[in-house]
């Protein structure tokens, strides 16, 4: 569906300089500062797929959503979308896409959001039927019946993003670009957003591209990924992979009656670990314990406490994709 | 294109609508723009107070020339007023990006954004003139003459439109083009009296780098003189589709050097 080829951004802009006399400077010289956004990235995505773009601050992610989307033409490089450049042939490719930016919407402001529908009905030449069919099933996720009347301007922002998206899926695009969709909002909007997304997806096989800092988005979402840092893509695969590699560690912590009992147990030496595979924490009524699984078995670890007290509760955590990412966003792959 | 007429409807409807809710905006703006229209012709009455004649026009056939250049000015302002948040906004705020994401041309989706009804004072005002002018006969009305005039307004509008979109596309390069789009603007109130009081140097700009006095000058004197139509009118149409290609031909260029912003 999604074909990028060794794609490219660079931004020029003039070299500024800082306080007055900088600008002066500025205005004289002909210094170019050249940022690159996007650094020679490829990727496929096939149809129906649902697929994670992620990466911190400015990494280059919205750039690329803006190539794949037509907004901007990459300097080197190439891509496609069901077969179409989108640069090249942007209101062809428009009929094809929907796009939300959580950031910025796209609806007519001092118009009612009814009025919003039936232009967008003409704009992408929606039949009276399928308007109608898909107003009741995207009302049914969306639920927006209680403000549909109100003018886009007065919505709130949970409003105005459900708005966004049933904007977005008017059509049925055969892709769906969502750059932060759930920026901002409530648990329940977010909830049902999701859940849009993905009966959208089930139903009509949309492809769908996903960008979001709250990566609970993309774990309840996506079963593929890809990171992008500094404009280049460093992890292209599935999650489960991604925690296959980075989420070695696990983490449990045992709340016991006696903590004192355990004073007298070594675990590093029990289980012939260093500090660097095995981490043991005691505290008031509870020990933790932070180990690599691949050489320490959780049954061990409990079976050993249970020797020395009796246990009133175990809490055993599994990496979270949050630290993996904030490990590859800090420290690269 | 049916399907463009269609859509146009639609977003006309839509700006009708949006009107009637605002009633009191709509008057006061409309209001306005009536009362400096008349407060340039209150200002010429007074010039001609002390003079019989200007460069050998007469009071009467300076108002046809500044009600006519009212009328195609006011039909360009109610119908692409939109342009100029071009040179403001769109393009340095990113706001650009919703129109390359629907598939329908961006000219006529910036366009039909918005409609200016405050140009309707414009209309009153210029139509007003004209048929003041037809009443004491400074022109007449034949039939050849209500066709050129309605060719003459449309090609008129167009230059106006022209220029307006080859300088606010420059946006899409200078990120923010409404100084150099004003200032070109601006220079079409030189347009309502006639060109050959001005000197040299006004007059070359204005027929030859932004040619508004193709817009008004020119073809009123046709209609003032009946002289030289195809130097006025057949000019006029001429230059309003050289202009019009090299404005449209910028905006697409510009479509391909837009940067949107970062978010």
């Amino acid at each position: 569906m999604i074909h990028v080829e060794n794609m490219s951004k660079e931004f020029i802009s003039p070299k500024k300089y800082p306080g007055f006399k900088g600008a002066l400077k500025g205005l004289f010289s002909n210094e170019k500062v050249r940022k690159l956004a996007v650094d020679n990235i490829s990727f496929a995505i096939a149809k129906g797929e649902m697929v994670g773009y992620i990466g911190s601050n400015g990494a280059g992610k919205s750039t690329s959503i803006k190539m794949m989307t037509g907004i901007l033409t990459p300097t080197s490089g190439k891509c496609t979308v069901n077969g179409i450049v989108p640069y090249e042939n942007r209101q062809l490719n428009a009929a094809n896409i929907g796009v939300v930016f959580g950031q910025r919407t796209q609806l007519w402001w001092d118009l009612p959001l009814s009025e919003t529908f039936s232009i967008l009905k003409e704009v992408y030449n929606v039949s009276d039927e399928d308007f109608k069919n898909r107003m009741e099933f995207l009302q049914e996720v969306l639920g927006f019946d209680s403000f549909i009347h109100s003018t886009v301007r007065t919505l709130s922002l949970g409003q105005r993003m459900r708005a966004d998206l049933a904007a977005a899926l008017l059509h049925n695009p055969k892709v769906l670009y969502l750059d932060e969709p759930t920026i901002g909002l409530d648990l329940v909007v977010k909830d049902s957003m999701r859940q849009a997304i993905k009966e959208i997806n089930a139903e009509y096989q949309t492809t769908v591209i996903l960008t979001t800092h709250d990566l609970s988005d993309i774990e309840q979402l996506c079963e593929r990924i890809i990171i992008i840092d500094e404009g280049r893509v460093i992890y292209d695969g599935t999650i489960a992979n991604i925690k296959e590699l980075y989420g070695k560690r696990r983490s449990v912590t045992v709340d016991v009656m006696d903590i004192q009992a355990l004073e007298a147990i070594d675990f590093h030496e029990v289980f012939n670990l260093s500090g660097e595979l095995l981490a043991v924490a005691k505290e008031q009524s509870s020990i933790s314990f932070d180990f690599d699984k691949n050489v320490l078995n959780i049954s061990h670890i409990i079976s050993k406490v249970m020797e020395g007290t009796a246990v009133r509760d175990i809490k055993i955590q599994d990496t979270q994709i949050t630290d993996i990412v904030k490990e590859i966003y800090k420290h690269g792959m | 294109m049916r399907r463009y007429f269609h859509l146009y409807r639609v977003f006309a409807t839509q700006f009708m609508k949006s009107l009637v809710q605002s009633k009191v905006d709509f008057i006061i703006g409309l209001l306005g723009f009536f009362l400096s229209q008349m407060f340039g012709i209150v200002f010429l009455s007074l010039v001609f107070k002390q003079i019989p004649s200007l460069n050998g026009w007469t009071f009467e056939q300076l108002v046809f020339i500044y009600g006519f250049a009212q009328i195609p000015r006011g039909i360009d302002h109610f119908l692409t007023d939109n342009i100029w948040m071009l040179a403001m906004r769109y393009v340095i705020r990113g706001e650009f990006d919703r129109f390359l994401l629907r598939p329908i041309n961006p000219f006529f989706q910036l366009i039909c954004d918005k409609f200016q009804a405050d140009a309707v004072g414009e209309l009153i005002v210029g139509f007003a003139l004209v048929v003041f002018s037809v009443v004491n006969h400074t022109v007449t009305v034949t039939p050849v003459n209500v066709l050129l005039f309605m060719i003459s307004v449309f090609a008129g509008a167009l230059i106006y439109t022209s220029i307006k979109l080859f300088f606010a596309s420059l946006a899409f390069w200078i990120k923010d083009s409404i100084a150099i789009l004003q200032l070109a603007y601006e220079t079409a109130d030189f347009a309502k009296y006639p060109l050959s009081i001005y000197p040299k140097g006004i007059r070359f700009i204005l027929t030859y780098l932004i040619p508004f006095a193709f817009v008004a000058f020119f073809p009123a004197s046709y209609f003032l003189t009946g002289e030289n139509v195809i130097m006025t009118i057949g000019a006029e149409v001429l230059i309003a589709g050289i202009v019009w290609i090299i404005a449209y031909a910028v905006f697409r260029k510009g479509l391909t050097v837009y940067e949107s912003a970062g978010n």
